[in-house]
């Protein structure tokens, strides 16, 4: 985010990468491993926290004609629903928490990192990845606890001659292997991306408003900045639907593989 | 109302030729009003859902990328992989990275299927403005 901490080269350009860096806050040390505790884990913790008591605090009433606060967590709620009945049908239904929490993680994360100065998790490619990798894994778990051996009818489409399944076999293997990986990069470099960018624009504010008859030119990045932040706000709910859609097609890949 | 039929306003009086045809003036004007503020929101409705689906173009559009890039990626690296186990560098990975490009446009095609199906049921086909055709 374009927060206003100049980067480490005194009064030139702020560093864009600066908003990414990772420092603790409480140091730990586990058996040799560092677990220390981050600012990536606190903004983890506070969506965490954030998602939970606004959803507890919201449906505490169950009243029949919701409050405001009670309408936004059913709207999510039916938001999700919707999202699952089209991508999985009835099927799925099991799986809502599993993808309701993912969904909305990835969006407060996602919407947090926004506010200028915080950290935005889901900008780095280690918290998409071990998302991506536990969508994967549990696609695995229940495509082969469900199905047993059929489920690796998902690499043979059916009425391919033999010959032809010989260079089919390996590409639909290859395309099921590239899912988590196209499924981490595109949240994290969605979420890199803008946040550079805005940053950037951000920082050619600070440097016209320094460059002496220039300066009178300094609101046009501003302008910029602002347009990119509605841009921006956009996008993040956008990638949290996106990874989430995806998340139920995998899935209903594991629950039906014969297509 | 059955008074306008007959010529007669409220209270059964006779309205004379000029009030009549200034009632007249003024339900036209309400009723092109009507009709143009109906067509503002109707082209309003239409327009959220373009720039919605704009937005959502361009997200595609950087999953389409994502997609054909990873698989090529996935491709590329199972035959490295395979070639350092195996030894025979580069032919495994020279096969599998064209693999992986395959791979990558069949993932490009099954997910424009998807969002084609998803852009159909939100705008029922229609896709930003209609531009006419040379030929109607």
């Amino acid at each position: 985010m374009a927060a206003p901490n100049a980067g480490t080269e005194g009064v030139g350009m702020p560093d864009p990468i600066h908003q990414f860096e990772i420092h603790h806050i409480l140091p730990i040390k586990l058996f040799g491993w560092d677990v220390s505790f981050t600012n990536s884990a606190l903004f983890m913790v506070v969506s965490i926290v954030l998602i939970t008591g606004f959803l507890s605090l919201a449906m505490r009433s169950r009243s029949l004609v919701p409050t405001r606060l009670q309408s936004l967590a059913e709207i999510s709620y039916q938001f999700v629903e919707q999202m699952m009945r089209e991508t999985m049908g009835h099927s799925g239904r099991q799986y809502f928490p599993f993808i309701f929490t993912i969904f909305m993680f990835v969006l407060v994360a996602n919407m947090l990192g926004l506010i200028p100065g915080f950290f935005t998790v889901t900008s780095h490619i280690v918290v998409t990845a071990a998302l991506a990798a536990l969508v994967f894994i549990t696609v695995l778990v229940i495509g082969f606890s469900k199905n047993g051996l059929r489920f690796f009818k998902l690499f043979v489409p059916e009425g391919v001659p033999f010959l032809l399944l010989l260079l089919i076999v390996p590409i639909e293997i290859i395309s099921f292997l590239s899912r988590p990986v196209s499924h981490s990069v595109r949240l994290f470099a969605n979420m890199l991306a803008g946040h550079v960018t805005l940053k950037v624009f951000g920082g050619f504010v600070v440097m016209l408003l320094g460059a002496g008859a220039y300066s009178v030119l300094a609101p046009l990045p501003l302008l910029m900045t602002i347009a990119m932040t509605a841009l921006e706000c956009l996008v993040a709910f956008l990638q949290a639907y996106v990874f989430a859609v995806l998340t139920c097609m995998y899935l209903n890949d594991a629950l039906h593989p014969g297509h | 109302m059955p008074d306008e039929a007959d010529g007669r306003g409220p209270g059964g009086r006779q309205l004379s030729p000029e009030e009549q045809a200034a009632f007249q003036g003024r339900v036209s004007d309400l009723g092109d009003r009507l009709g143009r503020i109906k067509a503002q929101r109707e082209a309003d409705a239409h327009a959220d859902l373009d720039s919605e689906m704009r937005g959502r173009g361009m997200a595609y559009g950087m999953r389409m990328a994502a997609e054909l890039v990873a698989a090529v990626i996935v491709g590329g690296a199972i035959g490295i992989g395979l070639d350092k186990w195996l030894g025979t560098w580069p032919w495994l990975f020279l096969v599998l990275f064209v693999l992986g490009f395959a791979a990558g446009v069949l993932n490009v095609v099954r997910s424009y299927e998807q969002m084609q199906k998803e852009f159909t049921a939100r705008t029922g086909g229609r896709i930003g403005h209609s531009v006419p055709d040379d030929e109607d």
